[in-house]
């Protein structure tokens, strides 16, 4: 149960951070793949080395443990993000 | 203090410092609940959910029972979570378009693109929906439960995704907007 209201907060705090980066927006999400607005790919590997900075070091003082990894499946990850970028440049998702 | 109340009302962050609050919001996830940030799983747990209660026989397989369980998981709420944080970031900004005229086709750029009509913006954002949907199944993962989340524990799974992910949007917007790129 408690698990359950920290998933609220923590995905409040997620569509927060979505929102005031532009990624509710179409032309935002669209317009990386045009080179012409990269704030999307900014967004995402900001957020990608703040937490691998946090957890590997978290991890490296013993306060915490690594959850299941996403399973690697090339041929899976591979076609699932060539239709995914479709879907992604269609709807602006 | 004042300063960092006119920030929150403004509209568009710099991406760097949204993506700062995401990442903090990533390693919270792991060390206060041992899971991963995630959006697109929760349709399936709600798919599901809503299968079993119609047609139990088609969604007694391995997926369903195994793989994506039905039930009010942890991805739901966090997908709920979403939603209301979306909300509050739209309205602190005094964007926040509930019952507006232009509530549901209000992006210039699209309408420059696809036109004005409200019904091809539904069409297609269902379509590419249904698309997404099912791309983030055979992933396993959306742009958030994979690509983010994956990540950041260095998962190779993730970049693969993302290489995919970057080479078909790029040709598909190449498509779309042809002479317009």
């Amino acid at each position: 149960m408690a698990n359950l209201i920290i998933a609220l907060v923590l995905g409040a705090f997620f569509g927060f951070a979505l929102n005031k980066a532009g990624l509710t927006k179409y032309n935002k999400i669209v317009n990386v793949f045009r080179f012409t607005d990269m704030a999307v790919l900014q967004f995402m590997m900001t957020a990608l080395i703040v937490s691998m900075i946090g957890l590997y070091g978290l991890r490296a003082i013993g306060l915490l443990v690594f959850p299941n990894i996403p399973a690697t499946y090339i041929v899976g990850n591979v076609v699932g993000g060539l239709v995914f970028g479709i879907g992604m440049a269609l709807t602006g998702y | 203090m004042k300063f960092i109340l006119n920030y929150i009302r403004k509209e568009t962050w710099s991406p760097y410092v949204a993506g700062i609050l995401l990442g903090i919001v990533g390693i919270l996830a792991v060390w206060a609940s041992d899971s991963l940030l995630g959006a697109s799983g929760a349709f399936e747990n709600l798919a599901g959910l809503i299968g079993q209660a119609v047609s139990p026989q088609t969604f007694d397989n391995m997926y369903f029972n195994f793989i994506m369980p039905p039930g009010l998981t942890y991805g739901m709420m966090m997908l709920i979570g979403i939603f209301f944080g979306g909300f509050i970031g739209a309205a602190t900004s005094g964007t926040l378009k509930w019952g507006r005229k232009d509530a549901v086709n209000s992006d210039e750029q699209w309408k420059r693109i696809f036109g004005p009509q409200i019904w091809k913006r539904w069409l297609l954002a269902f379509i590419g929906a249904i698309v997404l949907e099912y791309a983030a199944g055979i992933a396993g993962g959306c742009t958030s439960g994979l690509a983010i989340s994956g990540g950041m524990l260095l998962a190779p799974a993730a970049f693969l995704f993302i290489a995919g992910m970057f080479a078909s949007g790029i040709l598909t917007a190449l498509i779309i907007y042809r002479e317009r790129y």
